[in-house]
């Protein structure tokens, strides 16, 4: 039998070229691709979403969101995706779908989508701006503040998206989006981005 | 036209797809051919208000009933369909 060597790489590898990109001067927009985390969704058993709660609430010490928002607890961020469902995004292994699957035996299933998703973190001064190409969302900051999330559309592509912590002064957000559509949207992004100027990387950390 | 998702809020039609009458009720299983046919083929050409199956696809992917008034476009009412899964469905 063949042997298979499994490289594990971003979906973003081939289409992320890091450095400067699009208008010259100061980058009015930064992108950073967020690699290596562990991302499970939870959703209820049908009559468990009080037990889901109950358990999500034990394990990371804060109540999981039953609206559209991020909430952010020691060391994951609980991300509404759905009625009586949300993501739990971590790093470092400590939160991991072996891990969590004792915790929602009997309330709630799991899947991994660790390596199904990338993730994008949008910010800058013309963040807004950008995204408000690409989105029918209103981002203004009296409507969508820090911890607001939706699970929403850009340019015909499902993608979660939430405002987290301000970077720098300026609000950041952030961007799931499917591994395989990854590429395409990304490119979308650029294209909305490139009159701005813009900052382009990819972290380890949140 | 923009529909007002019960969990997401007011979202542009783009985020969602159609599937048809909500009406229509699947007969009992002994209720003859002609119920069977009536089900799964004919369905009413409504002008005027009408009570609708979306599922709300480029979002949270819930199914709602819209009730809609074909002529206008107007949107009376938004609700979870029953049934579709989540707890607040139905209940």
């Amino acid at each position: 039998m063949a042997d298979f060597s499994w490289d594990v790489r971003s979906p973003l590898d081939r289409a992320l070229v890091a450095g400067p990109y699009g208008a010259q001067g100061e980058a009015g927009v930064t992108l950073t691709e967020i690699r290596n985390f562990d991302l499970v969704q939870v959703m209820a058993r049908r009559g468990k979403a009080g037990e889901m709660a109950k358990a999500a609430k034990t394990r990371f010490g804060v109540a999981a969101p039953d609206k559209p928002e991020a909430v952010g607890a020691a060391d994951a961020t609980l991300i509404w995706s759905g009625p009586d469902q949300f993501l739990v995004l971590s790093k470092g292994g400590k939160h991991t779908i072996e891990a969590l699957g004792p915790i929602f035996a009997g309330s709630a299933s799991l899947s991994d989508q660790s390596h199904a998703r990338a993730l994008i973190s949008v910010s800058g001064e013309k963040a807004r701006a950008m995204l408000a190409k690409l989105s029918s969302i209103d981002l203004h900051p009296d409507v969508f503040g820090v911890g607001a999330a939706a699970a929403t559309s850009m340019d015909h592509t499902s993608v979660t998206l939430w405002r987290g912590a301000d970077r720098g002064g300026q609000a950041a957000f952030n961007l799931l989006v499917f591994a395989t559509f990854a590429e395409s949207l990304w490119h979308t992004i650029l294209d909305s981005a490139a009159e701005y100027g813009v900052t382009i990387g990819h972290s380890e950390e949140f | 036209m923009r529909i007002t998702c019960p969990f997401c809020g007011e979202r542009e039609l783009g985020e969602f797809t159609y599937l048809g009458d909500a009406k229509p009720q699947r007969p009992v299983a002994d209720a003859g051919e002609e119920a069977v046919y009536d089900y799964v083929y004919l369905r009413d050409n409504v002008a005027g208000v009408m009570s609708e199956h979306w599922y709300h696809s480029g979002g949270c992917r819930a199914w709602l009933k819209v009730t809609r008034n074909t002529l206008t476009h107007e949107i009376s009412a938004v609700e979870p369909a029953a049934g579709a899964g989540a707890a607040k469905v139905g209940a």
